[in-house]
């Protein structure tokens, strides 16, 4: 559903992605990581069609990414999201549901269907400059689903999530993708990619260092440890030295 | 807890989405945005929106009156009168071209290209070319309300004067609507033009196209006060419309404005009608083109502007932050500190210094040029009056730089504000260090610039010394009402600075600061006219002041103007100090 072929993007004289290769299928839930400035929100810009890369191809569903057909297919989460501070949660998901072409008569259903299942009833009708980080983010989510997508791509999906709220996006990740969606996510959580994941896809430097499930990245790196010392292991550090010895991360030890 | 959510099978959606179902939901939004704005302006903030009204009728009054004063003393020149009023009405519009130009240009560049409801848009199923309409239609209402508020007090002036029929009015309002459409249509092109070639140079573009502009401002000033012969005699006049025919050219929009508006005003229905054709045709296509040009450019401009921001730029700390706290070593350290923060992000942003450099540096080309202009030679009144009025704008101008740059400071620390409420400071001491950073650089600016003007038109060492105090007095005031007031009406939510200056906090101090002018102004230059006058006019004699009384009024005008501007400062920060110790971060 998600197909990246030889993806460069340049920004000046960095390249910011190089040469990267990824495919997301239908019903698979691909966890995409990375330490800071690897090229995760650039690579998920070019999959919504905001930038164009400078050389490679970026297809959903079939579809260039920057295609109409391909943001009709798409439902996006970045990792600040906007909401209209002087609509309330329900006129938003309103004006998507008419954004998106529903039929009217199942888009009232559909926008009350959300607003139970992210537990919105209570805030849903006042204004969005009222709500707090973890309501907007519940807004935007039910706004991302609202036309029933068929990719779903979110940028650090639980930034200023309560438990709660965290639990329910969880769930609905695992949700979407066994309904066919497919759904990339960018995190850096990586207790949620081990939980959620079916494919891990771990990039540094603009380039994928690794593909596969976490059993397949145990066994190409002949590392049984968790999916932390697996991503230390291949962006290069074993610890993140902050100039003090007492702050380094031990490698565990193997058998 | 639920986590189900039916989809596919319950949903029906009608594939592809339609463009009119796109430009039915943005109609929508607006309206709901709008409808939500009004409820909240009507009941939460009656005094804001009473006191923008307010203000708005009083200077649209203030205009008309002007306007209508100006057509009646252009009437004194019978043969020339429609002339003048063409040659006014076509410069007038060229102006407004311009500036409409640039203004919805900028508006619509930053709301293209920098916005972050631009950002979700272009994840949606809407074109390109719908979101620019929907962005368009916001920028054209933001640019052109001045125009409406400029242009129609003109407008009824003139039509008052000529005694022009209820069509005129009508007709000139589809005039305005499709000369602000043209004029912005062609600034979105250019916006989009600009992002798609120059990426990462787009202020250099606009502040060199600002300097050409002005530069060419300057010359036809030049041009009309070097024309020969007495002032305001036919001759003279004749003359200067000569040296303005290129506002006459036929290709101007402005032009076409101005001729068709002068034709229905005189009930010649067949060529009003010609023009507006004309001018809305032009408008049609001239949106058309930007709309077609979004099309295909829009999404390959908002690229290219968004990895043009990738340079990264190193700071440089250099010699200068120990020459700065060797200079001002009688500041406690943290203002300092706080000091040269604020002048690090004023100078790393080229909008805002080129901006206070454009006009500061047109001021001061102006000063130098006083002995070209021969005002030097002219008698002690005449001279006395320039001082007085360069003094005046030179302070008008600063207070524009206080609400522009000064009023905005504490609103833009914005998310961060809990850094400066964590810091080992007392709060008062941050606002005592913007008001040094704001007094410091209006002071070294204007002092230096009255000091020209004095000098170049050879005032005495008194005179010279009463303007250097006033000077002193309005930094002081203008700088201690934006802190104060920026401070008491911060706007923690907008990351502009323009639209924090355009806002009700912004207009409120740009009002203040303008009282604050006038009453200092006025309180030292009344002795100075009526001692200057007396000995201009010896018919002024009755009610001019003699050389003792004088001395004796300047001391009771100064000592006014020191308890006003002392005042002036403390109140505002006073007020602001208070708001910023009770503010809860």
């Amino acid at each position: 559903m998600i197909e990246l072929r030889n993806v460069t993007k340049e920004f000046g004289s960095k390249r910011a992605v190089d040469g990267l290769d990824l495919s997301v299928r239908p019903g698979e839930l691909f966890a995409f990581l990375g330490p800071n400035g690897a090229g995760k929100t650039t690579t998920i810009k070019m999959i919504c069609g905001l930038l164009a890369p400078s050389g490679g191809s970026v297809r959903i569903g079939g579809h260039p990414a920057s295609s109409p057909e391909a943001r009709q297919l798409l439902g996006y989460v970045p990792d600040q999201p906007y909401l209209y501070d002087k609509l309330s949660g329900r006129e938003f998901l309103r004006f998507v549901v008419e954004m998106y072409g529903l039929e009217r008569r199942h888009a009232r259903s559909r926008i009350d269907e959300l607003i139970d299942v992210f537990e919105m009833n209570d805030y849903i009708d006042e204004l969005c400059e009222n709500y707090s980080q973890g309501m907007k983010q519940r807004v935007v989510f039910a706004s991302a689903l609202v036309h029933d997508p068929k990719v779903l791509v979110v940028d650090e999906p639980l930034v200023g999530l309560d438990p709660r709220s965290a639990r329910i996006v969880k769930n609905l990740f695992l949700t979407q993708a066994r309904a066919g969606c497919a759904v990339l996510m960018s995190t850096h959580l990586l207790a949620i990619a081990e939980e959620l994941a079916d494919t891990i896809g771990i990039v540094d430097h603009g380039r994928m260092l690794a593909t596969g499930t976490l059993g397949q990245l145990r066994d190409r790196l002949q590392h049984q440890g968790p999916l932390e010392d697996l991503f230390l292991k291949l962006t290069g550090t074993d610890g993140p030295s902050l100039g003090n010895e007492k702050f380094a991360i031990k490698q565990p030890t193997t058998a | 807890m639920q986590a189900e959510i039916h989809g596919s099978d319950s949903l029906v959606r009608s594939s592809p989405v339609s463009d009119s179902r796109a430009a039915g939901a943005l109609r929508m939004l607006r309206r709901d945005l709008i409808r939500n704005k009004l409820r909240i302006a009507l009941s939460a903030s009656r005094l804001r929106a009473a006191t923008i009204l307010f203000c708005s009728l009083v200077f649209w009054w203030g205009l008309f009156l002007l306007f209508l004063g100006g057509f009646q003393f252009i009437g004194i020149y019978l043969d020339l009168a429609n002339t003048i009023v063409e040659y006014l009405f076509s410069m007038f519009f060229l102006s407004l071209l311009v500036m409409l130009f640039f203004s919805t240009g900028i508006i619509t560049y930053t709301a293209l290209f920098h916005s972050r409801e631009s950002t979700f848009l272009l994840t949606t199923p809407a074109s390109a070319d719908r979101i620019f309409a929907h962005k368009f239609i916001e920028a054209i209402a933001f640019s052109s309300w001045g125009f409406f508020l400029l242009g129609s007090p003109l407008m009824v002036a003139y039509g008052l004067r000529v005694n022009a029929s209820a069509g005129f009015y009508g007709m000139f309002l589809v005039y305005l609507v499709s000369f602000v459409l043209l004029a912005g249509s062609l600034g979105a092109i250019a916006a989009i033009a600009v992002a798609n070639i120059f990426p990462k140079r787009q202020k250099t573009v606009l502040a060199l196209t600002i300097a050409a502009i002005l530069s060419a401002i300057v010359f036809l000033a030049y041009q009309v006060v070097r024309a020969p012969g007495e002032r305001m005699s036919s001759d003279w006049l004749g003359t200067v419309l000569g040296r303005l025919a290129f506002c006459q050219n036929p290709l101007w929009p402005s032009r076409w404005m101005s001729a068709g508006l002068l034709a229905s005003a005189r009930s010649h229905w067949a060529t009003a009608w010609y023009y507006l054709m004309i001018l809305s045709a032009h408008a049609g296509l001239a949106y058309l083109v930007g709309a077609v040009v979004a099309r295909d450019l829009y999404r390959r401009g908002y690229s290219r502007v968004q990895g043009g921001r990738s340079s990264r730029r190193r700071a440089r700390v250099g010699m200068f932050d120990p020459f700065f706290h060797r200079c001002f070593f009688f500041l406690p350290r943290p203002i300092r500190l706080l000091i040269l923060k604020d002048l690090r992000t004023f100078l790393r942003d080229p909008a805002q210094w080129s901006q206070f450099l454009i006009f500061f540096g047109l001021l001061a080309f102006y000063f130098l040029n006083i002995r070209r202009l021969s005002y030097d030679l002219q008698s002690p009144y005449w001279r006395n009056l320039v001082s007085f009025l360069n003094l005046a704008v030179t302070a008008l101008l600063l207070s524009t730089f206080t609400s522009r740059f000064i009023f905005p400071l504490l609103s833009l620390e914005g998310r961060n504000f809990w850094v400066l409420g964590l810091l080992p400071l007392r709060r008062e001491q941050i606002l005592w260090g913007k008001f040094a950073f704001s007094s410091g650089i209006s002071l070294v600016a204007t002092e230096t610039l009255v000091l020209m003007s004095d000098v170049m038109l050879r005032m005495s060492p008194l005179i010279i010394g009463l303007h250097v105090g006033m000077v002193a007095i309005l930094c002081l005031g203008l700088s201690g009402i934006s802190v104060g007031l920026g401070a008491r009406l911060p706007n923690l939510h907008e990351s502009d600075p323009s639209k924090i200056a355009a806002g009700f906090g912004g207009t409120l101090n740009l009002l203040v600061s303008l009282v604050f002018i006038f009453s200092i102004v006025t309180a030292l230059a009344l002795p100075c006219h009526l001692y200057f006058a007396g000995q201009e006019h010896a018919e002024t004699a009755r009610w001019a002041l003699s050389h003792y009384q004088f001395r004796f009024w300047l001391i009771v005008a100064i000592s006014v103007s020191v308890v006003v501007g002392v005042l002036g400062t403390i109140i505002p920060l006073r007020i602001g100090i208070k708001a910023f110790q009770e503010m809860e971060l």
